[in-house]
């Protein structure tokens, strides 16, 4: 983007858009900010008039020849003062684009006030026959328009590693197969050998190796077995980590927790398991043992006050949301909340409830398949819980409404939790809508009211305005009619007078007062 | 008219950065070692020594050049350091600085104006922009033409500071008429004065444009061995 003055007679020099606030008579904001040593009246030889000659001597000298480049060396010579200070004053002109604003040549080798771009490597290094692998960085040259050109830099090596991830598989010392680095195998301690599972189990070991020489590496995947052992095993030790890395004989203790924590409901599995806030809620018969329904008891209070609270995507980010609801805990201040979820279900009504709990269960399924199989097969439950609470509308007693909701004791924790916030949530989302719309047919009404009362007031004034017309109008008629009867009498007034002939010393009286009737009104015969 | 500057400066060298023009010229058992660079002098001293070994090592020069290479650095920095604690005159002094150097192939004949009080100066910086704007391929010149400018720098300074004793011991008597005082306590000659005064301009003369011109010239091979021989005999 270019700005050019515009005189034809003029010689056209191009100086750079955003350095237009440039004027040959007067010093700018930007150059006194640049140059505050000449505006400080604290030397003799910086002072604004210096300044401005060096600015200007350095312009025309570079406009004498606006083809050619002009080096510092070349002007310094015609300027008197400190060197430094007329290179400062130098470049601050061609950072501008005041001076050396050169258009690019073919040849590609001028150098302009952008940086300049070279082709290929730089002077002092040399290139070395390069790997294969490793492919060198080559940037394009500059695009005429000045325009950011787009770069494509070819992926380093170091890139592709990290972003595609070739994982080296592993290699069997033994029966040479090759296995995943994600499946468990067996590490010697002292060498580098390692066993798949297969050859340890066969007891393969190799030259001189006992099975005590080989570590078990766990693998970074958990099947489903695994899996399985693993809730098992929690449910039956509770919290302690190192019966279940046991159980679960392929894991180590951290691998346990992570994968918990990573599995939707595992932390309430952790929290429940605990042993905090034990409910003296009377449990009915469970085809699992009676301790798992106390537990589940315990997470599906712990589970719905704090589940009141969360959003959604809290549900899905376990670690900090645990954390939250040790918080939540503390307060105690769960009755009250779930009594808020008793009334909102209730108020609702259950066709309602119901569509938004299956919904709210079809969208929280995503995560994993076990919860989504309990799920599956369990769905039914979800209605019998929604008609129980129906049920038991009539009844005021929000404590056994509480009970009821836990009625089916065999459903897995997740489920009823799951029915239970998605039942508020549909219910007290439903309310809302029809609160809204109530609000907004009274705003609605209430608007029309106002502008009809402006209506009204518009009115009245203009038909006073329209009475104040008509007055006017009166007046100008009896004013015009006053006009006309002294106009008429001045003119016979002065008929008189030269016609009678006889008043000669009243005549420049007359005069005088009859310039002033011309004055002021039309025609004279 | 006011006098520039602030209270008096702990001396050191008037440019961006405190570097010291150090000059070695040392000959023993035949062999002649000189040279010319900067020091840094904040720092630590044992870098002399790991810089004398490396030189003797680089160059094949005899052992003997280590020490003598230390002790002629670590005398020229204790003659800055001895300074160092002393006030330095501040103020605009604006001194013209001379160029008139010979590295390899190249002569160079130059004058400049020199602000001292100029705490941003770069002798680095002006050199660089000297060797481009003239086409000196000679990656040694640079550093020759900021050295020797470094070295006025350093004398001049080393002036000042005297000067800034003297005149405190003669504070007393008051100086005379404003003008002589403006251009003595501001350090320029009478003609700068004159020259960035209202009336006249900062443009020079013609007559002066050439000696305030840069020369460059390349010498031929048989033009440096005859100056060398030339230099080689004023030296003894």
């Amino acid at each position: 983007m270019e700005v050019s003055t515009k005189d034809a007679e003029l010689e056209l020099y191009t100086i750079p858009a955003h350095s237009s606030w440039f004027v040959w008579e007067d010093i700018h904001e930007i150059e006194r900010r640049e140059f505050a040593e000449f505006f400080s009246e604290s030397s003799i030889t910086r002072t604004p008039k210096v300044y401005k000659e060096y600015r200007d001597f350095i312009i025309n000298k570079y406009r004498e020849d606006s083809s050619k480049r002009l080096t510092f060396t070349s002007i310094r010579k015609y300027l008197v003062g400190d060197v430094n200070l007329l290179r400062k004053v130098f470049l601050f002109l061609e950072n501008w684009g005041l001076i050396n604003y050169l258009k690019r040549s073919d040849d590609g080798s001028m150098e302009e006030s952008e940086a300049k771009v070279e082709q290929g490597t730089p002077a002092g290094i040399r290139v070395t026959a390069t790997p294969l692998s490793m492919r060198s960085v080559t940037v394009p040259p500059l695009v005429e328009e000045r325009a950011e050109p787009a770069f494509k830099f070819s992926p380093l090596t170091s890139y592709s590693d990290v972003f595609t991830g070739s994982k080296k598989p592993l290699v069997c010392g033994h029966c040479g197969g090759e296995s995943s680095c994600d499946s468990a195998f067996y590490q010697h301690t002292k060498s580098i050998v390692s066993l798949c599972d297969k050859c340890f189990k066969n007891g393969d070991y190799g030259e001189n190796n006992s099975p005590d020489d080989f570590k078990l590496i766990a693998a970074a995947s958990w099947t489903e077995e695994e899996t399985l052992l693993l809730l098992e095993s929690v449910l039956k030790h509770g919290d302690d980590w190192d019966l279940i890395a046991q159980s679960v004989s392929t894991k180590s203790r951290l691998d346990c927790i992570s994968k918990l924590i990573e599995l939707p409901f595992g932390e309430f599995l952790m929290g429940s398991s605990s042993g905090r806030l034990r409910s003296s809620i009377p449990t009915s018969e469970d085809e699992n043992l009676s301790s798992p329904s106390n537990l589940v008891d315990q997470m599906k209070a712990d589970g719905q006050e704090q589940k009141e609270t969360e959003t959604r995507e809290e549900n899905e980010d376990e670690p900090p949301a645990k954390r939250k609801r040790v918080a939540m805990l503390s307060d105690g201040g769960d009755s009250s909340l779930m009594k808020q979820v008793a009334a909102m279900a209730c108020k609702v009504g259950p066709s309602v409830a119901t569509a938004a709990a299956k919904a709210a269960i079809a969208a929280l399924c995503d995560e994993a398949s076990c919860p989504k199989d309990t799920f599956e097969t369990t769905c039914d439950f979800t209605d019998f819980a929604v008609d129980r609470a129906d049920g038991d509308k009539g009844t005021s007693d929000m404590e056994e409404q509480q009970e009821d909701k836990e009625g089916p004791q065999d459903l897995p924790v997740a489920l009823r939790m799951r029915a239970s916030v998605a039942t508020a949530l549909g219910a007290a989302a439903a309310h809302a809508k029809i609160l809204a719309d109530q609000e907004e047919r009274e705003m609605e009404q209430l608007a029309a009211i106002i502008i009809d009362q402006q209506l009204k007031k518009m009115k009245s004034k203009l038909k006073f305005l329209d009475h104040l017309e008509l007055i006017m109008d009166a007046e100008e008629q009896v004013m015009e009619g006053v006009k006309e009867t002294i106009l008429q009498e001045r003119i016979s007034v002065l008929q008189f007078a030269f016609g009678s002939d006889g008043f000669h010393h009243l005549l420049p009286k007359l005069l005088f007062s009859s310039a002033m009737v011309t004055e002021w009104s039309v025609a004279t015969p | 008219m006011k006098a520039s500057g602030k209270g008096p400066v702990k001396f050191r060298m008037p440019t961006a950065e405190n570097l010291v023009p150090i000059r070695l010229d040392i000959q023993f058992e035949g062999q002649r070692y000189k040279d010319a660079f900067t020091w840094n002098p904040s720092d630590p001293d044992n870098e002399i020594v790991v810089f004398a070994r490396r030189t003797v090592k680089d160059l094949k020069l005899p052992p003997a050049f280590f020490t003598q290479i230390s002790q002629s650095i670590q005398s020229q920095l204790a003659d800055f350091r001895a300074y160092e604690g002393q006030d330095m005159y501040t103020g605009e002094k604006i001194i013209p600085i001379k160029l008139d150097l010979r590295v390899n192939h190249t002569l160079i004949k130059d004058q400049f104006l020199w602000d001292l009080n100029n705490f941003e100066s770069d002798p680095e910086e002006f050199a660089r922009t000297l060797c481009k704007d003239l086409g000196v391929e000679d990656p040694e010149v640079g550093p020759a033409v900021a050295f020797a400018i470094r070295e006025q720098l350093y004398e001049i300074a080393v002036q000042s500071v005297s000067s800034a004793r003297e005149s405190r011991l003669s504070k007393k008597s008051r100086r005379g008429s404003d003008y002589g005082s403006a251009s003595k306590a501001s350090g320029l000659s009478m003609d700068l004065v004159k020259l960035f005064s209202f009336k006249s301009s900062v443009v020079r003369k013609w007559k002066d444009l050439d000696v305030y011109e840069p020369m460059v010239d390349l010498l031929t091979n048989e033009e440096v061995d005859a100056l060398e021989a030339r230099e080689e005999r004023h030296a003894r």
